[in-house]
C-alpha cells in the first residue's frame, strides 16, 4: 500500500502530463492540477519509514523510500502545488497557453516530488533534471522579453548545476564498493574516496545552485519575479528545496568529513545576510520575496553545514523543519501578491493582516509558525557568536518582510469595489493558515520540542526582541525615505554583460575558421597528416 | 582453427540477399509499385535482423557462414557478432521509420514516377550495402561494401538536382573516394605482410611492424574520412543538409556509422595492440574537438538543416571517445564498449528522428529558417515534440539512450583516471542543449504560422516513435547490453 | 632490380602520383584522373604482392588477381559516376566553360 503511494506520487502528475497530449484534456487540465500532489500528500502521511519500493528489471533499479527529514518537506511541498495549482486554475484562466502551462507545471512536480523519495544515483538525477528543467517552461510562461531572459539564464545555470552533479555522481559511484547505485551507499563510500574534495564541491555547486546559495543565487531574483504567481509560489517554495532535499541526502551527517561542515555554514550565513542586503534595495515585491528565500535557504544551509561539522545528524531533521516553514509560507506570500493586485479598498487591509502575521513570522514571532521554526534550531545556533548571528539574521529578515509588505501594498488596485475571485483567495488563506499552524502540528506531533519549551519566558524574550528591533529599524527606514542604491535583480550578473558580445565574436572568430578547414586542399592534406601521425604514434606504441 | 558455418549463419545470406533482391525486384517493378516492394522488404529485414540478434544472444557467439562452404583464407566468410546484430537491428528500424516517412512522398502517384523509383531503388542498395559492411568479415570485401554504399548515398544527396546539392554531392563523392583509397592501400599492406585478409585469421597473426602499422594508419584515416571526423568534415554539412529529409535522415543516422564501424573492428578485432598507447588519444582527441567545434558551430547556424548537421558532426566526436577508455591498460572495459556502442545506437534513432522532423517543419513552413520558425510548434505539435526528444538523447539527459551512453563513457573516463574526456563529455552536452533549446524555443515563439503545406499525422507519428525510442532505450534492462560484448576477438 | 621490386617502385610511384593530384588539382576532371592513377597504383602493388604464391610452387596468388578484377570494376564505376555528376552540376550551372571547384 505505502508502495503504491511512493509510486503515485511522481507517477500521477507524470500520467497527467502524459494525458495533455489529447487537446481536450489539455484545455481542462488546469482545473484537476490541485489533483495532482495528493498521492505525494499521503504518502508523506502515511508511508514514513516504511519498506523501500524497488523495482529492479535486471539490475536496472528504480529506488523509492521515504526518509523522515524528506517526508516533512514533501509534505509541505505536496500541499502548496496543490494549493498553487488551485490557485493557478483561477489566476491563468483566461491564458491561451495554459495547456503549456500546465504540462510544464505537471512535469515540474513529478520531479519537485521525486527528488523527495529517490534512493538510488540514477533516480535521484532523472528527478533533479526533471524539476530542473521542465521549470523552465513556468518561468517563461509570461512570454515577456524579461521572462525570457530569466528563462535563458535560469537553464544555463540549470544545466550546469546538472553537469556538476552527474559529475559528482559519476565520481561517487566509481568510490563505491561494487556496482550499487543505492545513494546510501554512495554516500557511506565519500568519506573514504580519493576524489573526496572534488565530489564534496562538485555536490555543493550543483545543489548550492538550486537551493541559491551566493554566488549561485543569480537565478532566483530574475526567475521568480518574471514567472506567473502560482509558478513564483511554486519555484520559490517547492523547487529550490531540491538542492536542500541534495545536500541532506548526499552529505555524510555524522562521518568525519573536516573542514567542509564549516565552509558551508559560512556560504550560508554569508547568504543569509547578503539576501536581506541586497533585498532591501528592490522595489518590486516579488523580486524582494525572491532574495528573502536566497536569505531563508542560506540559513537552512548554515544548519546544515553545522550539523555536518559538529557530527550532529539529529540536526538535519531540525533544517528539514526549518526548510518546512519556509515551504509554506513563501508560497502564501507569492499567492497573497497575486490576490492584493485585483483588491482594493478596504478589502486591502484584511488581505494585508495575514500577511502582516506571516511576515512576524518569518521574523520569528513566538508562537506563529516561523517562531517554533527559529525555536527548533536554537540550539544548533549554540554558543555566542553563532546565537547573536542568528539573532542578528532574524532582525535583517524583518527589515526585509517589512519592506516587502511596504511595497505589497502600493500594488493594491486602488478601485474601491474590485474584489479578488475566491478561487485566488481560499488558496492562499488556507496555506497562510499552514504556515502559521503546520509547524506547530510538527513540532508537537513529531516530537521536535515540547510545548512547555515553546511557551517558556526565557524563549519568549529571545524571539521577540529581534522582531521588535527589526521593526523599528524598518519604520526608521521608511521614515528616512528608504534611500538606498538601487541594485539590479541579479546583483553581480551585471558582471557578465558583456559576456554576449564576448561570445559571438569567438562564434564569428569559430566560423571563419571552420571555412578555411572546409577547403578541399586544406582538409585533404589534414588527412593525410592524419594518416602519418598516426603512423607515429602506433610506432611510439609499439 | 578454420571457419566454420554456426548454426543460424544462413540467416546471413539473407540479410545480403534481401535487399538486393527487392532492389532488383524494384527496378523492374516501376516507380509505383517501388514503395511497397521496399516496404515489404524492410519489414521482413527487421524480423530477420531480430532473428539475427535472439541468433547470437541465446547461441553467446557469433553467427558465421562460409559462402560455398569455402573456409578462409580461401574463401570468405561473413560474420555476425554482438556489435553487428545491435547495428543490424539499428539499421533496420531506421529505415523502416525512413521508407514510411518517404511512403507518401514517394508515391509515384503524381506523376513523379522517376523520382520515386530511383529514391526506392539507392535505399534498398543503400540498405544491402549497410547489411555487406556490418556482416563482412574480409577486409577488401568490406572495401567493396563501402563504395557500395558511398554510391548508393551519393545520389541520394543530389536527389533534387539543384546545381548546390550536385555539387555537395560531387565533393562527397570526391572525399570518399580519397578514403576508400587510402583504406584500399592498407589493405593490400596488409595482404602483403599476412596473405589473408579474413578479420578472424588475422586477428591471430597481426604483429606491430613497419607494414602493419602503416597500412592500419592507412585504413584508419580512410576510414575516419568517410565518417567526417573533425577536421576531415567538409563534405558532411553541405551533403547532409542538402539531401531530401528521408535521404539525410539515413545519411546521418546509419551511413556515417558504417567507417565508425569498420574502425572498430580494425582497432578491437584485427589489431586490438592498436588500442593503447597514444594513437587512441588522438583519436579521441579529434572526437573531442569535434564534439566542441561541432555543437558550437551548430549553435551558430541559421538554418535548421544545417543545425542538425552540425550536430552529426559532434555526435560523431562522441563515438571516439570510447578507444582510449575502451582499449585502456590493455584490458577491455565493458562499459565503455557498451557506453560507445550505445552512443552510436541512440544517435542513430535520435538524429534520424530529428532529419524527419526537420524536414517535416521544412514542408510545412515552406522554409527552414531558424529565426522564421516561430508557430511551428503550435503547426506540428508532434514533430516539435520528437525534436525535443530526440535533443534529450542527444544532450544525454536521463531516461535517454543517450544519457545512459554517457554515464557509461563518463564512469569509464574516471575509472581509467582519463578524467579530461569526462569534462569534454559533459561540456558538450551544454553546448548540445543550447542548439536545442534554440531550435525548441524559436519553434514555440509566437502563434501558429500560416502552412504552405499539410503534414499527415501518420508522418508526424514516425517521427515521434523514433524519438520515443531514443529515449526509451535508457530504459533497457542493462543486462541486455551484454549483446554488444558477445563474439568480440580480442580478449 | 628484380622485377617485383620494379614493378614496386613504380606502383609506389603512381600512389605519389595520384595523392599529389588528387589533394592539389582543383580542376574537376584532372581530380577524377588523379583518383585513376592512384587506384592504378595500388592495383599494381597488389599485383606485386601476387608474385608471393609462386614460392608456395603455384604461377602466381589468384586472390590478388581477384582483388585487382574487382577493384577495376569499382573504379570504373565511381570514375563514371563521378564524370556524370560532373555533367550534370555543368548542365544544371547552364556555363560552357568547365565548373570551377565548388567553394566551402
Amino acid at each position: 500500500m505505502t508502495g503504491m503511494l511512493l509510486l503515485a506520487t511522481p507517477l500521477l502528475p507524470m500520467a497527467m502530463a502524459m494525458a495533455c497530449v489529447s487537446a481536450t484534456l489539455r484545455t481542462r487540465m488546469m482545473e484537476w492540477l490541485v489533483l495532482a500532489p495528493l498521492p505525494g500528500l499521503a504518502a508523506a502521511l502515511l508511508a514514513v519509514g516504511g519498506p523501500p519500493l524497488v523495482l529492479d528489471a535486471d539490475g536496472a533499479r528504480f529506488t523509492l523510500e521515504l526518509s523522515p527529514p524528506a517526508a516533512m518537506l514533501l509534505g509541505a511541498t505536496a500541499l502548496l502545488w496543490s494549493l498553487a495549482g488551485a490557485y493557478a486554475a483561477t489566476y491563468l484562466r483566461d491564458d491561451p497557453a495554459k495547456g503549456r502551462f500546465a504540462v510544464s507545471w505537471l512535469l515540474t512536480l513529478a520531479g519537485s516530488l521525486g527528488v523527495f523519495l529517490a534512493d538510488d544515483l540514477a533516480t535521484f538525477y532523472l528527478a533533479f533534471a526533471l524539476v530542473s528543467l521542465a521549470a523552465y517552461g513556468l518561468v517563461v510562461q509570461d512570454g515577456t522579453k524579461r521572462a525570457h531572459r530569466a528563462g535563458v539564464i535560469y537553464l544555463v545555470l540549470a544545466v550546469l548545476g546538472e553537469i556538476c552533479l552527474l559529475l559528482a555522481f559519476a565520481l561517487l559511484h566509481a568510490a563505491t564498493s561494487g556496482d550499487s547505485l543505492a545513494i546510501r551507499d554512495a554516500v557511506a563510500a565519500l568519506p573514504t574516496a580519493p576524489a573526496r574534495p572534488w565530489i564534496v564541491t562538485l555536490l555543493i555547486l550543483g545543489f548550492g545552485l538550486k537551493a541559491g546559495l551566493v554566488p549561485l543565487h543569480v537565478w532566483l531574483p530574475l526567475a521568480h519575479p518574471a514567472a506567473p504567481m502560482p509558478a513564483s509560489a511554486v519555484l520559490s517554495g517547492a523547487i529550490v528545496k531540491a538542492g536542500i532535499i541534495g545536500l541532506i541526502r548526499f552529505l555524510p551527517f555524522g562521518e568525519n568529513l573536516p573542514g567542509w561542515g564549516e565552509v558551508l555554514a559560512a556560504m550560508g550565513l554569508f547568504t543569509a545576510f547578503y539576501g536581506v542586503a541586497i533585498g532591501i534595495t528592490q522595489a518590486n515585491p516579488k523580486t524582494v520575496l525572491a532574495y528573502s528565500s536566497v536569505s531563508q535557504m542560506g540559513v537552512t544551509v548554515a544548519l546544515l553545514g553545522l550539523a555536518l561539522a559538529g557530527g550532529q545528524v539529529g540536526w538535519v531533521r531540525l533544517a528539514a523543519f526549518y526548510a518546512v516553514h519556509h515551504v509554506l509560507a513563501k508560497g502564501a506570500m507569492f499567492l497573497a501578491v497575486g490576490v492584493v493586485a485585483g483588491c482594493g479598498g478596504t478589502r486591502l487591509r484584511w488581505v494585508l493582516l495575514p500577511v502582516g502575521l506571516l511576515v512576524l513570522a518569518f521574523g520569528g514571532l513566538p508562537l506563529t509558525g516561523g517562531g517554533v521554526a527559529k525555536l527548533a534550531v536554537k540550539d544548533v545556533f549554540a554558543g555566542p557568536w553563532l546565537g547573536a548571528l542568528s539573532s542578528l539574521s532574524a532582525v535583517g529578515t524583518t527589515v526585509l518582510m517589512v519592506h516587502f509588505l511596504l511595497r505589497l501594498q502600493l500594488l493594491g488596485s486602488g478601485q474601491p469595489q474590485e474584489r479578488p475571485a475566491p478561487g485566488l483567495v481560499w488558496p492562499f488563506l488556507t496555506l497562510a493558515a499552514a504556515a502559521l499552524l503546520g509547524p506547530w502540528a510538527l513540532y508537537l506531533g513529531t516530537g521536535i520540542g515540547s510545548l512547555e519549551k515553546a511557551l517558556g519566558g526565557a524563549e519568549l524574550w529571545a524571539g521577540v526582541w529581534p522582531v521588535l528591533l527589526g521593526l523599528v529599524l524598518a519604520l526608521g527606514l521608511h521614515r528616512w525615505g528608504w534611500r538606498l542604491p538601487a541594485v539590479p535583480e541579479g546583483d553581480v550578473l551585471v558582471l557578465t554583460r558583456r559576456a554576449p558580445a564576448l561570445l559571438s565574436a569567438c562564434g564569428d572568430r569559430l566560423e571563419r575558421g571552420e571555412v578555411v578547414l572546409r577547403q578541399w586542399p586544406v582538409a585533404a592534406s589534414a588527412l593525410l597528416g592524419l594518416a602519418v601521425l598516426l603512423v607515429l604514434a602506433m610506432w611510439q606504441a609499439a | 582453427m578454420m571457419l566454420g558455418t554456426t548454426p543460424g549463419g544462413g540467416l546471413l545470406a539473407f540479410a545480403l540477399a534481401l535487399p538486393v533482391l527487392a532492389m532488383l525486384l524494384a527496378f523492374v517493378a516501376g516507380g509505383r509499385q517501388a514503395g511497397r516492394i521496399a516496404l515489404a522488404a524492410l519489414l521482413a529485414g527487421l524480423v530477420l535482423s531480430l532473428a539475427v540478434a535472439t541468433g547470437v544472444l541465446r547461441g553467446g557467439e557469433a553467427l558465421v557462414l562460409t559462402l560455398g562452404g569455402w573456409a578462409p583464407p580461401l574463401g570468405v566468410a561473413l560474420r555476425a557478432d554482438g556489435i553487428s546484430a545491435v547495428m543490424l537491428l539499428t539499421t533496420s528500424v531506421v529505415m523502416v521509420g525512413t521508407a514510411l516517412f518517404a511512403f507518401t512522398s514517394y508515391s509515384g502517384d503524381r506523376g513523379e514516377s522517376r523520382a520515386s523509383l530511383v529514391f526506392w531503388t539507392l535505399l534498398l542498395g543503400l540498405w544491402g550495402a549497410m547489411n555487406a559492411v556490418l556482416l563482412g568479415n574480409d577486409l577488401f570485401n568490406l572495401y567493396v561494401a563501402l563504395e557500395l554504399l558511398t554510391f548508393a548515398a551519393m545520389p541520394l544527396v543530389c536527389l533534387d538536382g539543384r546545381a548546390e546539392t550536385l555539387a555537395a554531392a560531387l565533393r562527397y563523392l570526391f572525399f570518399a573516394l580519397l578514403g576508400s583509397l587510402l583504406y584500399l592501400l592498407g589493405v593490400a599492406l596488409l595482404y602483403g605482410a599476412y596473405g589473408t585478409l579474413d578479420i578472424v585469421l588475422l586477428s591471430r597473426l597481426t604483429r606491430a611492424d613497419a607494414p602493419t602499422l602503416v597500412a592500419a594508419a592507412l585504413m584508419t584515416a580512410g576510414l575516419l574520412a568517410k565518417t567526417a571526423l573533425f577536421p576531415l568534415h567538409l563534405w558532411l554539412p553541405g551533403a547532409h543538409a542538402g539531401a531530401p529529409a528521408a535521404a539525410s535522415a539515413v545519411l546521418s543516422a546509419l551511413v556515417v556509422k558504417a567507417p565508425f564501424f569498420l574502425v572498430l573492428r580494425l582497432w578491437f578485432d584485427v589489431m586490438p595492440e592498436l588500442a593503447t598507447g597514444l594513437a587512441p588519444q588522438i583519436l579521441a582527441g579529434l572526437g573531442a574537438l569535434a564534439i566542441l567545434f561541432g555543437s558550437a558551430l551548430a549553435l551558430r547556424q541559421a538554418r535548421l538543416k544545417l543545425l542538425v548537421a552540425y550536430s552529426t558532426v559532434a555526435q560523431i566526436g562522441y563515438l571516439f571517445l570510447m578507444f582510449p577508455l575502451a582499449g585502456a591498460a590493455g584490458a577491455t572495459l565493458a562499459g565503455a564498449w557498451t557506453g560507445g556502442m550505445l552512443q552510436a545506437v541512440s544517435h542513430a534513432l535520435a538524429k534520424a528522428a530529428m532529419f524527419l522532423g526537420a524536414g517535416l517543419i521544412a514542408e510545412a513552413l515552406g522554409h527552414d529558417r531558424l529565426r522564421d520558425l516561430g508557430g511551428a510548434a503550435r503547426l506540428l505539435p508532434m514533430t516539435v515534440v520528437a525534436f525535443g526528444l530526440g535533443g534529450l538523447s542527444l544532450m544525454g539527459l536521463p531516461p535517454s539512450g543517450g544519457f545512459v551512453a554517457k554515464w557509461l563513457l563518463l564512469n569509464a573516463a574516471i575509472e581509467t583516471q582519463q578524467w579530461w574526456w569526462g569534462l569534454v563529455l559533459l561540456s558538450g552536452g551544454l553546448l548540445t542543449g543550447g542548439y536545442v533549446f534554440r531550435v525548441l524555443s524559436a519553434s514555440m515563439a509566437g502563434p501558429a504560422a500560416a502552412a504552405v503545406a499539410v503534414v499527415s499525422p501518420g508522418r508526424q507519428a514516425v517521427v515521434l516513435v523514433l524519438a520515443i525510442l531514443s529515449v526509451v532505450l535508457g530504459l533497457l534492462p542493462l543486462a541486455s547490453f551484454g549483446l554488444v560484448q558477445i563474439g568480440r576477438l580480442a580478449p | 632490380m628484380s622485377t617485383a621490386s620494379a614493378y614496386g617502385l613504380l606502383g609506389a610511384v603512381l600512389v605519389g602520383l595520384g595523392l599529389y593530384g588528387v589533394v592539389l588539382q582543383a580542376e574537376p576532371l584532372r581530380r577524377i584522373l588523379a583518383f585513376n592513377l592512384l587506384g592504378g597504383g595500388i592495383f599494381l602493388l597488389f599485383g606485386v604482392m601476387a608474385r608471393r604464391g609462386a614460392g608456395a610452387g603455384f604461377s602466381g596468388d589468384p586472390v590478388p588477381q581477384a582483388i585487382v578484377i574487382t577493384g577495376i570494376v569499382v573504379a570504373f564505376a565511381a570514375t563514371a559516376l563521378a564524370v556524370h555528376l560532373l555533367l550534370r552540376l555543368q548542365v544544371a550551372r547552364d556555363v560552357p566553360a568547365p565548373p570551377e571547384e565548388p567553394r566551402a
